[in-house]
């Protein structure tokens, strides 16, 4: 299987591009938006800032958005989640809109959001249930469909989706390839789940 | 709610695990990729890799180990020590970094941390300070904790925060090493000053050590050491210890 990450940006994606890498599995990395899309599974990564990732997504917005429609299984993780919103706060710039809904500041009163929290109602990738994750981000996918909610957290008052899913686009506001045994788990699953 | 944290620190110098011994400085104990797994096995919640290096050379074999660290450890990974510029930052999280803690830069020049938070994020800028109990208050020291500076530690931490730390992370001088408990009413100070996580750092001697630090310090986390790499205690009992205590921590299956 093919995955492909698209890189749009300074950050660690060792982590991620060995959590992803199992026998069978062939790990990418491309800075291209179009060229991200020749795949079996995309994922886009964690790690900066809304508005410049947004930027480099502008190019091939459209073409992803209409792949992720047609079936292209997308894993987004912390900023990739919020990438698969309308817009943010955090910057300037449209995200992919698969799930409708802005991303906004944390309302807490210590933000960032960093370290170990729980997934509650944890629904997203049956078979792989989560615990305890750890977060990095200051900023929340509100997300006006509650069903495309598959996992919750709270964070001081507010509480907010922890992963998203339609179909086979996921989204985690966690880092799994930062969980752990039970992080590198979930990816895998998710992998296995939607290669069939 | 937010587990509290258990981070293990390695001193790092050309590219191996080292541990200062009294009169004969320093010895090697180990391959940091190994000592890092191993600790992410046995529970720990992060690792921090501590450069001392003393030359270029030294200094240049840690991106290597960082990339082949992150490659294979699955908990965040914080890398600090001699850590001078943006472009210093960047190349720390391009190799694998999650996190770059940022010492005595800071303090010579604070803007530093701006520039890395608007770069990359404020999740990622962690402001380390050194500081020493004086008659009045905390004296914040640079390099490696031998120069002082003009800076109240408590109001330095705060500065941090405003111009884009994310986190902090609080070394005791008097108590590094020591083995005699934190600076519990320097970690209170600084952590009801601030809004972002505060590490304590400095003096554990044993879980419950730990344990203070997280309760009566109100620290969000602590960083241990020695008595971890000395085999005094384990990730296991500090964190059975943490747990019996009320405290929400993360166990591990």
């Amino acid at each position: 299987m093919r995955v492909t990450l698209f890189d749009y940006g300074a950050g660690n994606i060792h982590s991620l591009a060995k959590a992803l890498a199992t026998s069978g599995t062939e790990v990418q990395v491309q800075t291209d938006p179009v060229k991200a899309l020749d795949t079996e599974v995309l994922v886009l990564p964690g790690v900066g800032a809304f508005g410049a990732a947004a930027a480099r997504l502008e190019p091939g917005r459209e073409r992803m958005r209409q792949a992720l429609d047609a079936g292209l299984p997308c894993l987004g993780i912390c900023l990739g989640m919020q990438l698969l919103f309308e817009g943010s706060d955090e910057g300037e710039g449209r995200g992919l809109g698969v799930f409708k809904g802005r991303v906004t500041r944390l309302r807490a009163k210590h933000v960032p959001h960093i370290g170990w929290n729980s997934v509650e109602e944890d629904a997203a990738v049956p078979g792989a249930r989560l615990d305890t994750v750890y977060y990095a981000h200051s900023f929340a996918c509100r997300a006006q469909e509650p069903g495309a909610v598959v996992g919750w957290t709270t964070h001081e008052e507010d509480r907010f989706p922890a992963s998203v899913r339609r179909g086979k686009v996921l989204g985690v506001q966690f880092h799994p390839e930062k969980s752990s045994t039970a992080g590198v788990r979930f990816v895998q699953a998710f992998l296995k789940e939607v290669a069939r | 709610m937010l587990t509290r944290r258990l981070i293990v620190c390695l001193d790092m110098k050309g590219g191996r695990v080292v541990k200062g011994v009294q009169f004969e400085g320093l010895r090697d104990v180990g391959d940091p990729v190994e000592l890092a797994r191993r600790y992410e096995a046995e529970g720990a919640d992060e690792i921090t890799f501590l450069d001392i290096s003393a030359s270029a050379e030294e200094r240049q074999t840690l991106w290597d180990v960082v990339q082949r660290t992150a490659e294979r450890l699955f908990i965040p990974l914080t890398v600090g020590g001699g850590v001078r510029t943006v472009d210093d930052v960047g190349r720390a999280l391009r190799a694998g970094a999650d996190k770059v803690s940022i010492n005595s830069a800071a303090v010579t020049s604070p803007e530093l941390l701006t520039a890395c938070a608007e770069r990359f994020g404020a999740q990622c800028v962690v402001a380390s300070i050194d500081a020493r109990r004086e008659a009045d208050g905390w004296r914040v020291y640079t390099r490696g904790g031998r120069t002082p500076t003009e800076l109240e530690a408590v109001a330095w931490a705060r500065e941090c925060v405003k111009r884009g730390a994310g986190e902090i992370l609080l070394t005791s001088i008097d108590r590094d090493g020591a083995r005699s408990g934190y600076e519990l009413e320097l970690t209170r100070a600084v952590a009801e000053a601030v809004d972002v996580p505060v590490i304590a750092s400095g003096g554990a001697g044993n879980a419950e050590h730990v344990r203070a630090a997280l309760t009566e310090g109100r620290a969000d986390a602590a960083l241990v050491a020695g008595i971890l790499h000395d085999g005094l205690t384990t990730v296991g009992a500090i964190k059975t210890l943490l747990h019996g205590s009320g405290l929400r921590i993360r166990s591990v299956a």
